[in-house]
């Protein structure tokens, strides 16, 4: 068997490099059938890893209490309307919850930050002392502000490992003094790198103030939200108690809708799941659609490979071959022309995969490449079925005498 | 002994509803070492005779032995079987693969018999070397005259030492001094024992063979032994 299973595959090879362009557009559905999903993993593979790393900057256990719902698609004026955040809801969350660990206000704007004749143009956030617990960033320098210090209004800072690279480079940046709108703050502490989000926004370059001072200075009525952090064994309970908390808070009656949103980073995986579904969805149409028109178009052309050698398989049939050799035969070249497209299409998606991951750090996966070569090794098989058959039981008298 | 024992054997054809008796009640037996022709007009039943022998069709009924055994119960492995080891063919046209070299056409059957690729290069070199084409194993049959190809045809039905050599017209596509050079080839094999069956309309090619059988309408009108 092993004898004819190489004189098989030794005139597959033949067969298909007789015929190089026949092949080549036969297989061309087999090799975009492959190269679309090896794509379509590679991309997959790099969002996940892109996710994977600015999923882990926001806290998976935190609760983000706010006027906006994530990915609702909320009308702007519906936001609008609804109550802002307060600093002091922080303390009534803290009385009335049993889960909340800790409780930290965040409020954000833009700024111009600099040092000398440096300059920045960056978000500011002013927050409270427990803002450290509720992010997964630790301080590379110095320390982050006190109770003391926030409620003061103290004009100290924390800034990002993006601002004291670009302010202070190698030296020391605790103790110094930025400008911030043109206000000096003096900075305590550097967080330390953190990379890009979602590969888009940097959140290396901020400053951290002390929420008193940026309420005093930049703005007492700016956008807010709440970071409560919560047990992680308990976060659906959690989200329930805080819906309940902040209804009461708020002072709605039962029937009356939410005004507020309670967000968490679980919403963050929806989105993204639903993005991964719908890169797969498309990839694996394009695959399928691609390899069933790749199996008609090589059906379609080992019954033209049949009939152009009806003679050779009386030839064969005369001369000892079984109906099992002669379909062996058929299905092996069939098999080989897939396998060879499948491996073309691997190897154009490694190329492809390469060059994307110049932009895009990503990784061809090595399973689904097996996959891939497997799945255009059944498209061979499955295409070749019926003509192979048809091959195998061709009358050998008749072979003999076809022009 | 025995080889072949054809016993009121008919192939009868439905042409368009009408019965065609390709072979009408023919009885014959063969026996080892026989140089037999088969003659006759063209629609006579000479190829569905031969194809008979050579196990590439079963008859419509009758009794049909291959050294004892019965051919019509046999299934597919079982009848290329005896085409691979038993029965070697050569056709009038040749029949080699285009593409391939002369010792690798010549090594198909044994790769069906399932023979070590070391053993079947060795045999079909053998086998080559014995039809005079030592120096011409590594041609393709486009690169071979006609006289070379047919003998290239009788070493890869040589090649698997079967007894029977069958022959439709060896020398039909080929110009008379190659076609002598053929018939004298098979003349020394079946000196060397060989079983020869040779189908042909020619009196010249058939005079080589010691017993002619003529065939009519399906029927055999004539089988005469002839001093060679």
């Amino acid at each position: 068997m092993i004898l004819l299973f190489i004189e098989n595959f030794r005139i597959s090879l033949t067969a298909v490099f007789a015929n190089k362009l026949r092949s080549f557009l036969t297989a061309l559905g087999i090799v975009i059938g492959v190269l679309s999903v090896t794509l379509m993993g590679t991309l997959i593979s790099g969002l996940d890893r892109t996710f994977e790393s600015s999923m882990s900057w926001l806290g998976k256990d935190i609760l983000y209490v706010s006027r906006y719902e994530w990915f609702s698609g909320m009308e702007w004026w519906e936001v609008r309307n609804r109550p802002r955040m307060r600093t002091d809801y922080v303390d009534k969350i803290k009385e009335r919850s049993n889960y909340a660990l800790t409780v930290s206000p965040v409020m954000q704007r833009g700024a111009s930050l600099s040092f000398k004749d440096k300059k920045a143009r960056t978000e500011i956030f002013g927050t409270n002392e427990d803002y450290m617990e509720t992010i997964t960033t630790n301080i590379a320098q110095g320390r982050f502000f006190t109770r003391n210090e926030d409620r003061s209004g103290s004009r100290v800072t924390v800034i990002g490992d993006g601002i004291a690279q670009a302010f202070f480079g190698d030296k020391d940046p605790i103790g110094q003094y930025i400008k911030i709108d043109d206000i000096k703050f003096r900075v305590i502490g550097v967080l330390e790198e953190q990379g890009k989000f979602l590969g888009l926004m940097s959140v290396d370059k901020q400053a951290i103030l002390p929420l008193g001072a940026f309420k005093r200075i930049f703005s007492k009525r700016g956008w807010m939200r709440l970071s409560v952090k919560v047990p992680t064994d308990k976060m659906d309970e959690s989200l329930d108690e805080m819906y309940a908390v902040m209804r009461h808070i708020r002072g709605l009656k039962p029937g009356q809708k939410n005004d507020f949103a309670i967000n968490q980073t679980k919403l963050f995986e929806n989105q993204y799941n639903m993005l991964k579904i719908a890169i797969a969805g498309t990839g694996y149409a394009i695959t399928l659609l691609s390899l069933i028109v790749g199996g008609i178009g090589i059906m379609n052309i080992m019954f033209v490979s049949v009939k152009e050698r009806t003679r050779e398989i009386g030839v064969r049939k005369a001369i000892g071959a079984t109906k099992g050799m002669i379909m062996s035969q058929f299905l092996m070249e069939s098999v080989t022309i897939c396998s060879i497209a499948g491996l073309v299409g691997l190897l154009l998606a490694y190329i492809f995969s390469i060059f994307i991951n110049k932009f895009f750090p990503s990784t061809l996966p090595i399973t689904l490449s097996i996959y891939a070569i497997l799945m255009s090794m059944a498209v061979g098989m499955i295409s070749g079925f019926i003509p192979s058959y048809r091959a195998a039981n061709l009358d050998p008298i008749d072979s003999l005498r076809y022009e | 002994m025995t080889l072949i024992s054809l016993k009121n054997i008919f192939k009868i054809y439905n042409v368009g509803g009408e019965e065609v008796r390709a072979l009408d009640g023919i009885d014959l037996d063969i026996l080892e070492n026989e140089y037999l022709a088969i003659m006759g007009p063209s629609g006579s039943g000479k190829s569905t005779l031969m194809n008979m022998i050579g196990c590439l069709d079963t008859p419509t009924s009758g009794i049909y032995e291959f050294e004892g055994e019965m051919v019509q119960v046999m299934d597919d492995s079982q009848l290329a079987s005896i085409r691979n080891r038993k029965i070697g063919f050569v056709f009038q046209t040749f029949n080699l693969l285009p593409k391939a070299t002369a010792q690798h056409n010549v090594e198909i059957p044994l790769v069906y018999a399932n023979i070590k690729n070391k053993d079947r290069a060795k045999m079909a070199t053998d086998a080559l070397e014995s039809v005079g084409l030592a120096d011409r194993l590594h041609h393709k049959p486009n690169e071979l005259s006609g006289g070379q190809r047919q003998r290239v045809a009788i070493a890869r039905a040589l090649v698997n030492k079967p007894s029977i050599i069958l022959a439709d017209e060896p020398t039909g596509n080929l110009d008379s001094k190659s076609g002598s050079e053929i018939m004298t080839i098979l003349d020394d094999l079946h000196k060397n024992g060989n079983t020869i069956i040779l189908v042909t309309h020619e009196d010249d090619v058939a005079q080589h063979a010691h017993r002619i059988i003529r065939l009519f309408d399906g029927k055999i009108i004539e089988d005469s032994k002839q001093a060679p």
